[in-house]
């Protein structure tokens, strides 16, 4: 039988569907345990936009504030802000409210640690045992700490942002900019971040309501009033955010979208051409980068799905890394912060306009071709592993095959991915190939093979 | 043992032990629930674990649908008058009254702005017990709006219920001791709007108590060492949520809060006669007063719930307990301290009498009150052996057990919010009272052991 959960408990944090399994008694009792995981002191909360983030919110701040720490609020606030601010404030840790790019019934947390990093596998497994086991250390009344906030969250973040790029030389062009922000997190700091680059700056959604007036996955199908409003407008590029503002997607100048994949890859070809060095992406990240690294002769490191490992690769590569990411349209660029950040993919790419002088779409048609399908089946994480054991053993000797998360088989010029999801109860198909059809055939032969394998076991 | 009381009108326990997020929110959404995700108002005094309380309610009664109004620190009384202005359908009250720092507690109010009444509060704890929270979809969360002008409302209507002009005539001054509680800072407003000059003691909404917030001569030494040196008229104590009050007089003397309620009585009843609503545990002065201006007087058992429900009922005119919480009907059906005081100061402006006169006024009684620890367990079996102390006399069993003599009563029965005995003795001779109460504790304490 097919069970699909609301709630999901993973390395990605809590997420859960607002009236059904997030309830404030749940998310309680995980501000409890991760206070308890830290110890105490003062821990930094912010939220995207999301409406229910004040039910939520309210949630974690008596959590925190039972088991004897000092919850400081921000407010909204974009992702990657929020971790640089929870660094730079020497807190013990953060608590972000955000359901990331889920559709608004969702919401969750995001756990952050001292460093402004998501917790890793083992700090995760640390704190899900306090949270199991929930012993939660509770303190008297005398003990409790007075909670506070604190107004302009962002600051830190810009001028991290303002001090790396080079504002003259983006200034000077004067780019036409739209901005789609989704009514998520990131309206709070785009415009000003725009303009603090000397853009012209066309936003759309840009109000932080929570009120989504598209589903905020920042993929070409959500973005048509973006490409509609570079058209009308003359824009030299179009950006879209998701709802923490840590994913970043690009329109260029004819209104027509790169496809998400193509963030990373144009803000590696700029940063490598400043810097060469490591660059260091996720199994599903397209091939044109092995292309990229390839012409740069530069190493490339792949870790499995979820920012964090990605993350800790790059750290483990102690200060080498010269960019990192992964193709969803999340850039991570170690100088500034190391987490996925949509601020300084928008800087990279106008850095990138603004020193090669080519208009988005000469840059874009520089970029190897390849043409990446993302699918997903409805199913469990027990599901997909016993597909990934058939698939296996029919792929044996046929492609190059790495298990290191779910199961991927490179061929001569495509591959694809199977592995099961971390925040949703599905499993996600992935290939990629020279043309779309190839790419299309590849999945769809995929799932006719798993509904072999399905029909066989029943 | 582990310290929580869950009643008809709400929760109080110890913050840390039994007080936690969960069980608050799980009684937040149980109300929220029984409020069919109405508005509903917030407050909270100001103990340094009020925060957590609140954020634990706001996130409960917004995920049960309930459009939530935020009052920030409030006194109760103010909270309690605002549910009707506002249009609310019930409140939370976040306090522990006269507890020491270490307990909170969440009180139900119902939309005519008392506590709930015994049915209220079982449907309540029924929807708690079966765990039957109404959980709100996304699109139908309950919104949050924060409040603050309700300040002004509160005492423009105080104002026009008190004789303001008699009260500013007599230019008094006057010594309040909030205690640091809810009432801190909102006394400014109160002697604004009476025209009384005001020497603060423990001013600020910090909510470090410098004593217990529970107003009685043993917390009035502050009070008391400086009233003469400032010429004040009266000085005044309050508990943490400003419900409840006791007296200092001019001359420093701390007055036992079983004179609050005689005292506006003596005033209030012969402006407007009507029936006294008190409970078996207050001081025989209220009936001698009564009796002067033929005022029934109606018993119930202690507890504001019990004292408003009955004032409610039997179209009482004043209600009040020994312990220094007034409520006057015509004014809103809850215990005030704000109203409390200003009568206080229009019997000392109408009457142009000193405060100690006033006292001098009333009958003479001593009354000692003693608590003792038993286990919750067998509590009930505690008091109830008490009657073999008093096999031959007529026993009152209404609260707990209490028997009347000629010259005084001694009460013995549960604390309403600890496992505690409580045993309650007055008598118009010192020596008696004192007598009959250590009968009773030496009689209780082998058994309690």
């Amino acid at each position: 039988m097919m069970r699909v959960t609301s709630l999901k408990i993973s390395i990605s944090g809590v997420r859960g569907i607002v009236g059904e399994s997030l309830t404030p008694q749940l998310l309680a009792f995980f501000a409890q345990a991760y206070g308890t995981y830290l110890g105490g002191g003062a821990i930094i909360v912010g939220q995207d936009s999301r409406t229910s983030g004040i039910m939520v919110k309210n949630a974690v701040l008596s959590g925190l504030l039972s088991v004897g720490c000092q919850p400081v609020e921000v407010g909204i606030c974009p992702i990657p802000s929020f971790q640089v601010f929870t660094k730079q404030a020497k807190a013990r840790g953060g608590i972000f409210v955000t359901a990331s790019h889920n559709p608004k019934e969702w919401n969750g947390l995001k756990f952050i640690s001292q460093e402004g990093l998501f917790l890793n596998y083992h700090q995760t497994e640390e704190f899900l045992d306090i949270y199991h086991q929930g012993e939660f250390s509770l303190v008297e009344a005398e003990k409790y700490r007075i909670p506070k906030s604190k107004k302009n969250p962002t600051a830190p973040h810009l001028k991290k942002l303002l001090s790396y790029f080079k504002t003259g030389l983006i200034s000077k062009r004067k780019f036409k900019v739209a901005i789609d922000c989704a009514n998520g997190a990131g309206a709070v700091l785009a415009p000003q971040f725009l303009q603090n680059l000397g853009c012209e700056t066309i936003s759309i959604n840009c109000v932080p309501d929570g009120s989504f007036a598209h589903h905020p996955e920042p993929v070409p199908e959500n973005i048509a009033q973006l490409c509609q409003t570079v058209i009308e407008n003359e824009a030299n590029v179009g950006f879209a955010q998701d709802a923490d503002a840590d994913r970043l997607a690009v329109v260029n100048e004819k209104g027509e979208p790169l496809g998400e994949e193509s963030t990373l890859l144009l803000a590696s070809k700029h940063v490598l051409s400043k810097n060469p060095g490591p660059v260091v992406i996720n199994l599903s990240t397209s091939q044109a980068m092995d292309d990229i690294t390839r012409s740069f002769n530069v190493p490339l490191i792949r870790t499995k799905i979820g920012e964090i490992n990605v993350v800790e690769q790059i750290l483990a590569q102690q200060g080498k890394t010269a960019i990192g990411g992964e193709g969803n349209g999340g850039v991570i660029l170690p100088e500034i912060h190391p987490c996925r950040d949509s601020f300084t993919a928008m800087g990279l790419i106008l850095e990138y306009m603004a020193s090669s002088g080519h208009t988005i779409s000469e840059l874009q048609a520089e970029i190897p071709e390849y043409h990446l399908i993302k699918d997903k089946i409805i199913g469990t994480q027990e599901q997909a592993y016993y597909l990934i054991r058939q698939l296996k053993r029919k792929y044996q000797n046929k492609g190059e095959i790495s298990l290191l998360d779910g199961l991927k088989i490179q061929f001569e010029d495509h591959w694809f991915h199977i592995r099961p999801s971390n925040t949703e109860p599905i499993i996600r198909l992935i290939a990629e190939a020279k043309s779309h059809e190839k790419a299309k055939r590849i999945v769809s032969q995929l799932k006719n093979e798993i509904s072999g394998i399905i029909k066989k076991k029943s | 043992m582990k310290l929580l009381k869950i009643g008809i009108s709400g929760i109080r326990g110890i913050v840390g032990e039994t007080i936690t997020p969960e069980l608050v929110m799980n009684f937040a959404c149980a109300f929220g629930t029984y409020l069919d995700s109405k508005r509903v108002l917030i407050a909270r005094d100001t103990r340094i674990s009020g925060p957590m309380l609140h954020s634990a309610c706001l996130s409960a009664l917004i995920s049960s649908g309930c459009e939530v109004l935020d009052l920030g620190i409030c006194p109760a009384p103010i909270l309690q008058y605002m549910v009707k202005r506002l249009k609310a359908k019930g409140a939370i009250s976040i306090s522990a009254g006269h507890n020491d720092i270490k307990w909170n507690a969440l009180t139900f109010i119902n939309q005519e702005g008392t506590y709930l009444s015994t049915f209220q509060g079982e449907e309540v704890l029924d929807i708690y017990h079966l765990e039957k929270y109404h959980k709100a979809s996304w699109g139908r969360l309950g919104k949050l709006e924060s409040i603050d002008n309700y300040q002004d409302i509160y005492f423009k209507n105080l104002g026009k219920f008190l004789d303001v002009e008699a009260i500013k005539k007599s230019e008094l001054k006057i010594v309040i001791d909030p205690c640091n509680g809810a009432g801190a800072k909102i006394i400014d407003s109160f002697c604004k709007s009476l025209q009384t000059e005001l020497v603060p003691i423990n001013n600020e909404q910090n909510g470090y108590f410098p004593h217990d917030p529970e107003p009685r001569p043993r917390n009035a030494q502050q009070v008391a060492s400086i009233i003469k040196a400032v010429k004040a008229d009266v000085g005044f104590l309050l508990n943490s949520d400003a419900s409840r009050v006791s007296l200092v007089s001019e001359n420093g003397e701390t007055l036992s809060e079983e004179y609050t309620l005689p005292l506006i009585a003596n005033y209030y009843s012969k402006k407007k006669p009507g029936p006294i609503i008190t409970n078996h545990s207050s001081s025989r002065m209220i009936e001698d007063v009564a009796r002067e201006t033929n005022c029934p007087v109606i018993k119930t058992k202690v507890g504001q719930s019990y004292v408003i429900q009955s004032m409610i009922n039997e179209e009482g005119v004043i209600a009040g307990e020994g312990s220094g919480g007034i409520a006057i009907a015509e004014f809103q059906p809850a215990f005030d301290g704000f109203l409390a005081m200003g009568l206080i100061l229009e019997t000392i402006a109408r009457r142009k009498k000193k405060i100690s006169q006033l006292i001098q006024d009333l009958p003479k009684y001593h009354i000692v009150k003693e608590k003792i620890y038993c286990p919750p367990t067998k509590i009930h079996s505690v008091v109830n052996e008490v009657k073999k102390v008093y096999r031959d006399r007529k026993i009152d069993s209404s609260d707990g057990i209490k028997v009347e003599e000629k010259s005084g009563w001694v009460q013995v029965r549960t604390s309403a919010t600890e496992p505690m005995i409580r045993i309650i003795s007055e008598d118009k001779s010192k020596e008696r009272a004192q007598q009959r109460a250590e009968e009773v504790m030496q009689f209780i304490s082998p058994l309690v052991k």
